[in-house]
């Protein structure tokens, strides 16, 4: 539909960067916070203009860590969130993948009971298992370890779900074209779904790993070692300092810091992205 | 190459519905055999069970001297083609012909090779192969379908209604090809349609199924001319065969149900006196008479096909059409007479449908 209507194209743009400066104003100013020095912050002083202390700042953050309760420096905190938000979403994708395919095109005993199982797991998140999942990670062991952090979070009815209904519309005849084609089960899977799932398989893992990324109550139990920190209990903990000021800068350093690979992850993969949310190739 | 043989195969679904009812034929090597039917025959369903894409609930089917119920798909040396295409649609053209020769572990040259082969045959260029099938009109999308089919060199080829997703023009032009081509491989064929147009041309032994059974086999124009059933001689044919209900009332004689009489030839058929007949004529065979002689027929419509006219009405209460060729006109007026030649007549037991 081509129209031209001066009016409303003004008003939905206005509209619209209105919008962008409410998300983007308070980013901006975490920026500009993190580029002044303490006492500019403490006094009030922080204006819309960034700093002279970047540099410093963003270097004694990612390599020296604070004075604060914790003592990791944030690029470890950084390499720890991304190893296990990767873990988390990788594990997740594999499974639910897996656990699809079975369901869709197996017919075992007790099928539908293990779909419904899978199901209703997406009626208990993390924190109504927390106890018995930190029990069991704690017994076997699993304390302030990658794979403590992030196999407990893999388990995921919604992933599976979602395949499930992707496996459902591939046409059968594809399946038996496959068949005829000499090829089994696992050829199937690797030659035929797989690639069809692509842009599915793009959505999820942005999904995903913004999820593990965004982990706060988890790692906050299992974590006991600074070097294990995730960086989103790392901001926490650079705020919450006991008889001294809050270095605001450097938390607002991390903050921004803990902003970069999510935004990244979406930027890299929009395009299949929204492919994968809009698009069905078939 | 192979012959399929069926004997007495039965398809029984869980729920108790049974879509085959025990059919038999046999197709001899190199055959092109039609399963013609209207929709939930069983026809589908029979070649699906020829392919090994459905469990056989009762018989056997034999392809070459092997009984292959326990055999899988791949096994059966057997390609398909199906209805929707069913390519791959990620793959380019060339990998979707290739998929089944790789899986067989086929030597990569030899790969190359048949694809070519199969793609001169198709007359699919190099620059379409290397395209994916959503980039392919659907006529290209066929013969991509048809060549991997083709490059596997099976034994059977199996078709299930592969010309019905294409429009009118190109499904007859693809006919004519798949006709050509298996003509040229003499490779076993085993055809599913339920356009009997398709069944006719393509056919050299053609299966009629009605309701999960076989209703008549043989060859195009022997059904055609000497249908077994009311059931055939319906099918087969466009316009469809004319029937009027009646009795015997002497040998040659048929008293139709408003008085009339029409003639048969009682060399040809049997039925006792006062047996209750539907008699069954072919629009084609049928000609107005000018002389007022023949039976008293209606006319209520002309249409115009360009090869012919079509002349709808009514004759002895029932619905009539007479097929007239180019260079005859249809007779003006709704009162006409029409002339029933002797050989044109077919009998039918009005209660089971047989031929009698």
């Amino acid at each position: 539909m081509v129209e031209n209507r001066p009016f409303g194209n003004a008003l939905a743009h206005f509209i619209l960067i209105a919008g962008v400066i409410v998300i983007v104003f308070p980013v901006y100013m975490a920026f500009v916070a993190s580029t002044w020095d303490a006492a500019t912050i403490a006094n009030g002083k922080l204006g819309l203009v960034p700093g002279p202390h970047l540099v410093e700042n963003y270097t004694r953050i990612l390599f020296e860590g604070t004075g604060g309760t914790t003592r990791a420096h944030v690029a470890t905190m950084l390499l720890n969130s991304t190893i296990s938000a990767v873990i988390i979403a990788v594990g997740k994708i594999a499974i639910s993948l897996i656990s699809a395919y079975a369901i869709v095109y197996f017919r075992f005993p007790f099928r539908m009971a293990a779909f419904w199982l899978i199901f209703l797991t997406l009626m208990f998140p993390v924190e109504v298992r927390i106890y018995p999942t930190y029990k069991i990670v704690a017994d076997l062991g699993l304390l302030d370890t990658y794979t403590g952090l992030s196999v407990p979070l893999i388990a995921s009815a919604t992933a599976t779900l979602l395949f499930r209904q992707f496996f459902m519309t591939v046409p059968d005849e594809l399946l038996e074209a496959a068949k005829i084609d000499a090829a089994g089960p696992i050829r199937f899977f690797k030659d035929v779904l797989l690639p069809l799932s692509r842009t599915n398989i793009a959505a999820l893992f942005v999904i995903l790993f913004i999820y593990g990324w965004n982990q706060y109550l988890w790692p906050l139990l299992i974590t006991t070692r600074d070097d294990m920190q995730t960086i989103v209990i790392g901001i926490k903990k650079i705020v919450a300092v006991q008889d001294a000021l809050t270095e605001w800068q450097l938390a607002m350093a991390t903050a921004v810091l803990a902003m970069l690979p999510p935004v990244l992850v979406v930027v890299l993969m929009q395009k299949l992205f929204v492919k994968g949310l809009v698009e069905t190739e078939k | 190459m192979a012959s399929v043989l069926l004997d007495q195969v039965v398809k029984t679904y869980p729920g108790g519905f049974t879509a085959v009812k025990g059919v038999s034929f046999a197709v001899p090597d190199g055959g092109f055999c039609v399963l013609v039917g209207p929709s939930g025959c069983g026809k589908s369903t029979l070649l699906r069970m020829i392919a090994g894409l459905e469990a056989i609930s009762d018989g056997a089917v034999s392809i070459g001297d092997r009984v292959v119920n326990k055999v899988e798909p791949m096994d059966r040396d057997i390609a398909m083609v199906f209805q929707n295409y069913a390519l791959y649609p990620h793959m380019s053209v060339y990998d979707n012909m290739a998929y089944g020769l790789r899986n067989l572990k086929t030597p990569e040259p030899e790969i190359l090779a048949r694809v070519g082969e199969a793609a001169k045959i198709l007359e699919l260029n190099d620059e379409m192969l290397k395209r994916k099938p959503r980039q392919l009109s659907g006529g290209q999308r066929q013969r991509v379908a048809m060549g991997r089919a083709i490059v596997r060199k099976p034994a059977v080829f199996l078709f299930d209604e592969p010309l019905s997703n294409l429009d009118a023009k190109l499904r007859v032009q693809m006919r004519i090809e798949i006709r050509k081509l298996q003509r040229r491989l003499k490779t076993t064929s085993i055809y599913v349609t339920h356009d009997q147009l398709e069944a006719m041309t393509l056919a050299d032994m053609l299966v009629v199924m009605n309701a999960g059974r076989v209703e008549q086999v043989g060859a195009p124009l022997e059904l055609y001319e000497r249908p077994a059933s009311v059931f055939v001689a319906g099918f087969l044919g466009s316009p469809p065969m004319n029937f009027l209900d009646g009795v015997i009332e002497k040998p040659g004689l048929v008293r139709l149900s408003d008085g009339g009489e029409l003639a048969y030839d009682h060399a040809h058929f049997g039925p006792p006196l006062g047996a209750e007949v539907k008699a069954g004529v072919r629009p084609e065979r049928v000609t107005f008479a000018r002389d007022g002689a023949g039976l008293p027929f209606t006319l209520e419509l002309v249409e115009e096909l360009g090869l012919g006219q079509l002349a709808h009405g009514r004759l002895a209460g029932a619905d009539f059409t007479v097929a007239l060729p180019a260079a005859h006109n249809a007779p003006s007026g709704e009162a006409q007479h029409l002339a029933i030649p002797l050989d044109a007549v077919h009998l039918f037991d009005r209660k089971t449908g047989a031929r009698l």
